[in-house]
């Protein structure tokens, strides 16, 4: 009976904190809710995932949002109801939040599917509340190292968590990253895995030398070998003395092209199917997401048309490459968070047209972002040597746009192509105003609402049926 | 500058594969380029597994650092190069040590279970794990080229570092943990050799440190040259961010 009062209790003061951001307009108040409840009721996670049939927990350093995004929609689909963390609150509070928010007042839960994106660090927390059947993990890049300590680390918790689980757990596999890969064997879990063939993207691909992480054998120390990569240490590797090497996929991406904003691929399946997919995005790292959420959705028995149309139209999470058009200019506006996947977003700039873009880099150090910002001189802005002439001004902001001025002089851009403006909304009328015939911003996640709020005031935003018809090629 | 253009400056990264944590290279970057911006030619060396080096060659050494896993890869390969690094840095090669390479250098590592991991001996420190890591922003008072100055970055370690007779510190911290948390120091000098525990990295927004190296490194070379003054207000910038900031606290 009291425990009955404490959950209700929980929730109602939670919904009524979920309702109050809202109204007050202050972010997308996803992990406060769910802070709240459990402090109240530490049991009433664990109460609410009784209504669900089946959890699927998406982690890994990149691509976690898109990835369980991805899923959602194809889960949706298929005609099931799902639960989930859509806006990436991926620590227990914003799984938390995700569940009060599908109880509803009366908290009461029904639905078919969770499938929560979920942070390496939590993982284990989140796994003794919850019991997935389905795990999916994307890759583990250097992030946040503040927060981690090491990437040996992170691998290591994560592996140590599904080791440890008493239920039965199937695992989703990027068969390209030997950190990724390495999962199976080292917790004796069975394992789909899914890969990419060699993608060759162009002539300007980077091959992100200086930030790869999984140079060497996971088992024996080894340098691996590797016939090919495709971004950071992702690629088809083996190991000459001990034998590790990447496991033959079970769900394979084959030509790969892109056009007109559009990527596509054709994906084998190991006993044979095939299906084309066309995902209204751009960058490689897309392919593997879709990848990752496809091998989920085949796994699961939803029928490959059925996901290759969700895919077709899907629709991007905030900063995930949002499309927005300033008078005749196309703004793209993007989330960093790490050298791996900030050396992917700066390679976009040599497919982007029209250009010159002006670029705006919104650099912050809040927990959310990293305290330690010493990632950005892992970052290769090298690389934007190669596509002189295709970009403009580079205007920094935010709490370290001093730095990242500074990491740009220090890659060798001209004196007056770099502008460090501190205040968000004067940085961005700056870009949108600058010479270019495109703007590009990138920005960091505490930097990403405020840089998103004006730019919502100046620019009108796309929608996903919209996208394939602009000038992006 | 007309001697300038006329020298190579040659710089080594020391494993740049293996101790390359927290934006290692752009301790290299900031040394390279305001070398560069001066007309003073640099060449670099990435020296890796396997390969035999005369340190002597070098006029600045970078060592940063690595993960747990990678130093003990190296382990090995860096007893065969010990004799060679000792003489040179006894010799005076200018040299910086961040983090695990500043360790390195030391007499030993005592791990959390008591330990001793043998270091390379060749400065009088040694190094004790702790249980918490010591983690945030650092404001750091201390004398470059006899000039009272401030250096700012960021630190991320468990070692706690005790310095022995013959090392100096590289300064006094009035924000953050420094060596070990204990006695208000960080870094250590020894002859040429620099170390801190400050990434960040250090020498791109510290760049009176970085002159203070060049100068070094060419004064080992019989090059006493006058740097020519650069145009440094963004790194300006960026270090008073963080100062305003850490006072403001």
């Amino acid at each position: 009976m009291f425990g009955r009062m404490r959950f209700y209790l929980a929730l109602w003061l939670a919904l009524l904190a979920m309702w109050a951001s809202r109204i007050l307009g202050r972010g997308s108040g996803s992990a406060l809710p769910g802070k709240l409840a459990l402090a109240i009721d530490p049991a009433i996670l664990k109460r609410l995932a009784r209504g669900v049939k089946r959890i699927i927990v998406v982690t890994g350093t990149n691509g976690k949002t898109t990835t369980n995004n991805m899923l959602v929609s194809i889960l949706r689909a298929g005609g099931y109801t799902v639960v989930a963390n859509l806006a990436g609150a991926n620590l227990i509070t914003g799984v938390t939040t995700a569940f009060l928010a599908a109880a509803g007042w009366r908290g009461c839960l029904q639905a078919d599917y969770a499938s929560l994106e979920v942070d390496e660090a939590s993982l284990p927390g989140v796994l003794e509340f919850l019991s997935p059947r389905l795990v999916v993990v994307t890759n583990f890049f250097r992030d946040q190292l503040d927060r981690y300590g090491e990437l040996d680390k992170t691998v290591a918790i994560v592996a140590e968590a599904l080791q440890k689980q008493k239920q039965e757990i199937h695992l989703i596999l990027n068969a390209d990253d030997p950190l990724v890969a390495q999962l199976s064997i080292r917790t004796g879990r069975p394992a789909m895995f899914y890969g990419l063939t060699n993608v060759a993207v162009n002539s300007c691909s980077y091959s992100g030398a200086d930030s790869r992480e999984g140079r060497f054998c996971p088992f024996c120390g080894q340098v691996l070998s590797y016939s090919y990569y495709n971004y950071s240490q992702l690629g088809s590797y083996s190991c000459l003395q001990c034998g590790f090497s990447r496991p033959e996929p079970d769900v394979e991406g084959v030509q790969v092209c892109r056009a007109r904003g559009c990527l596509s691929c054709q994906v084998t399946v190991k006993q044979g199917r095939s299906v084309m997919l066309s995902l209204p995005l751009e960058g490689i790292y897309n392919i593997y997401n879709a990848l990752a959420a496809c091998s989920a959705g085949l796994y699961l028995g939803l029928p490959a048309q059925v996901m290759a149309n969700a895919l077709a139209h899907y629709q991007t999470a905030t900063g995930r490459l949002e499309r927005f058009t300033y008078h005749d200019k196309q703004v793209l506006l993007n989330l960093v968070k790490n050298p791996a996947g900030f050396n992917a977003a700066l390679q976009l700039i040599a497919n982007v047209e029209p250009v010159p873009l002006d670029i705006l880099i919104a650099i912050n150090d809040n927990a959310a972002d990293g305290r330690d910002i010493s990632w950005l001189w892992d970052v290769d802005f090298e690389m934007l040597s190669q596509f002189a002439g295709k970009t403009g001004k580079f205007v920094c902001t935010g709490q370290r746009g001093a730095e990242m001025a500074l990491r740009l002089k220090y890659a060798g851009m001209a004196a007056e192509q770099i502008v460090y403006i501190p205040d968000y909304e004067q940085a961005v009328k700056t870009v949108l105003q600058a010479q270019g015939r495109g703007v590009y911003m990138l920005a960091t996640y505490t930097a990403l609402w405020p840089v998103e709020r004006v730019v919502n005031s100046y620019a009108r935003r796309e929608r996903a049926g919209s996208a394939r018809l602009s000038p992006v090629s | 500058m007309r001697d300038g253009k006329e020298l190579v400056l040659h710089v080594c990264h020391l494993y740049p594969d293996l101790l390359n944590l927290y934006g290692d290279r752009g301790n290299v970057l900031a040394f390279i380029k305001r070398c560069q911006w001066r007309n003073i030619n640099v060449c670099l060396h990435r020296v890796e597994l396997g390969q035999s080096v005369d340190f002597k060659q070098f006029d600045f050494l970078f060592i940063g650092g690595g993960s747990d896993r990678e130093q003990h890869i190296l382990a090995q390969d860096l007893a065969k190069k010990v004799s060679s690094l000792a003489a040179a840095l006894e010799e005076g090669l200018v040299t910086l040590a961040i983090c695990g390479g500043y360790q390195l250098l030391g007499k030993y590592y005592q791990t959390a279970q008591g330990e001793k991991i043998p270091g390379l001996g060749i400065m009088d420190i040694y190094t004790v794990a702790g249980e918490e890591r010591l983690i945030g922003n650092v404001l750091l008072e201390c004398l470059v080229d006899g000039v009272p100055g401030q250096l700012v970055g960021f630190e991320n370690h468990a070692g706690r570092t005790f310095l022995g007779e013959g090392v100096q510190p590289l300064g006094r911290v009035s924000e953050g943990y420094g060596n070990n948390g204990q006695d208000g120091y960080e870094g250590a000098v020894w002859r040429n050799v620099y170390c801190s525990y400050l990434h960040g990295p250090l020498l791109p927004k510290n760049y009176k440190l970085t002159d203070h190296l060049i100068s070094l490194a060419l004064a080992r070379r019989g090059v006493n040259l006058e740097l020519t003054p650069l145009d440094n207000s963004l790194e300006e910038a960026a270090v008073q961010v963080m100062v305003q900031r850490l006072l403001k606290k």
